[in-house]
This record gives C-alpha cells, structure tokens and sequence, in this order.
C-alpha cells in the first residue's frame, strides 16, 4: 500500500529521526567507551559503565528498533519496495544485522554495569573488564554505510524488482 | 512479436560490496581464531592463573557473564 504523500513526509521524518539519532547516541557512547577503554581510574570506570549501560538499554536500543520499523513501514508504503532495489535490501539487511550484534551486546554492556554498581568490585576487577570498542566502531562503520546507501540510493534492482516493473508497465501499456 | 527484455544483472558496485563484505567477514574470523578463540564476556572473568596474580576476592562470581558477544 503506497502511503499519502502527507503520511509519507511524516515517516520519514520519524525515520531520520530515529536512524540519525541512533548514530548520534552511538557517538556519544563511544565517548565513554574511549574512558572504559583507557582510564585506570576506579571511579572513572564504574562511572562509564554504569552510563554506558544506561545509554545503549534505554536510548541506543529503542532507537535501533525504532529505526528499522520506521524503515520497514517507509520501504512497505513507498515506491522503493522492500526487495525491489539492492540499496534498499542491503540496508535492510544490516539494520538487522547490527540490531542483533546490539542487542546481544546489550547483554555484556549489563554485565558490566552490574560489577561496576557493585561496591565490593575492586579498581583491579573493574580494569580487568575492559570495553566494548571493537563492536560500537564497528556498529559505527556499519551505520554510515548504512547512511551513504540511504543517502546516494546507488542504482540496480533485484531479479524480483525487476519483474515487477515489467509487470506494472504492461499493465499501464496495453 | 518483441521479446522480452531479459534482466539487466546485478550492478557492479553490489558485486563490490559483496566482496568486501566477504573479507571482513573472513578477517573477523581469522582475528578470532588467531586470538584466545574466546568471543564473549566470559574473557574478562578472573582467572586465578592470570598474569601469576591471584584471582581478586571480590563478588565477581557473583556475577555470571551473560552469553553472547563482546568487543
């Protein structure tokens, strides 16, 4: 179903919402990432994991699945289709793909907070932890490409898309 | 009566991107089986034998490592 033009402007918009938003809270967890990552300070690090956790549970999460559902609902109820062109299903799939490696991830970064609000984890225990850097730059990287394909809409349809323009063009020209 | 038009192939810079993906993928592999082959929290968890330190008397036992990946 192709969506009115006034329904379309106002998913997109909560789409760019959600998808540049999910880049930015991802920065801002890098930063504290980068602490975890570098900091011998005890307090610096129960600090960073204890806001690390809070930021990606209830910000970079619901974010993410907000992103990929506002990107479902655009590719269903545009022109764009969901397996017509190869940008589109290529972004699909890595949205997918980094929403799993996050949600796992999650998991570690609860982990980590548990021992950092624990007040009998000593400094040494909390060093021994480390961070998550590999998979937040690596989500990063994934996000912009992401971006980049969202933004360029390189050309090339799918075996499936193709077929079906055939289709509607012979039903428009007789 | 004209035949029909036959499916142009997929574009080059999809072929590309497969590639790349492909080496990525296989560079992580590689990285984690080079590595301790341990992919999860469980790394970070204190072993006694550790460095020759002992294993720190904290609650960290307390705390089971959940499943799954960690960077």
């Amino acid at each position: 179903m192709i969506m009115t033009p006034r329904l379309r402007k106002f998913a997109l918009a909560a789409h760019l919402t959600c998808s540049v938003g999910w880049i930015g809270a991802v920065a801002g967890y890098i930063a504290l990432d980068v602490a975890a990552a570098t900091s011998q300070d005890a307090q610096t690090l129960r600090t960073a994991y204890l806001a690390m956790e809070l930021i990606a549970r209830y910000v970079i999460v619901p974010l993410a699945l907000a992103s990929l559902l506002t990107g479902l609902l655009m590719s269903l109820g545009t022109k764009w289709g969901l397996f017509r062109h190869y940008w589109v299903l290529i972004s699909l799939l890595l949205t997918i793909i980094v929403t799993v490696v996050l949600l796992v991830e999650t998991q570690t970064i609860g982990y980590f907070a548990d021992m950092a609000a624990d007040p009998t984890t000593s400094g040494d225990d909390l060093r021994a932890l480390g961070s998550t850097l590999v998979h937040s730059v690596g989500g990063t990287v994934v996000l912009l490409v992401i971006l980049a394909l969202n933004v360029y809409k390189p050309r090339g349809m799918t075996r499936y898309g193709w077929r079906k323009q055939q289709k509607e063009r012979k039903v428009s020209q007789p | 009566m004209a035949n029909r038009p036959s499916y142009p192939g997929t574009p080059r810079w999809v072929k590309v991107f497969g590639i790349i993906v492909i080496v990525v993928v296989l560079l992580v592999v590689a990285m984690m089986l080079i590595g301790s082959g341990e992919h999860g929290p469980g790394r970070h968890a204190p072993s006694g034998d550790a460095g020759g330190q002992a294993a720190p008397s904290t609650g960290m036992a307390d705390h089971a490592p959940p499943e799954g990946g960690r960077g």
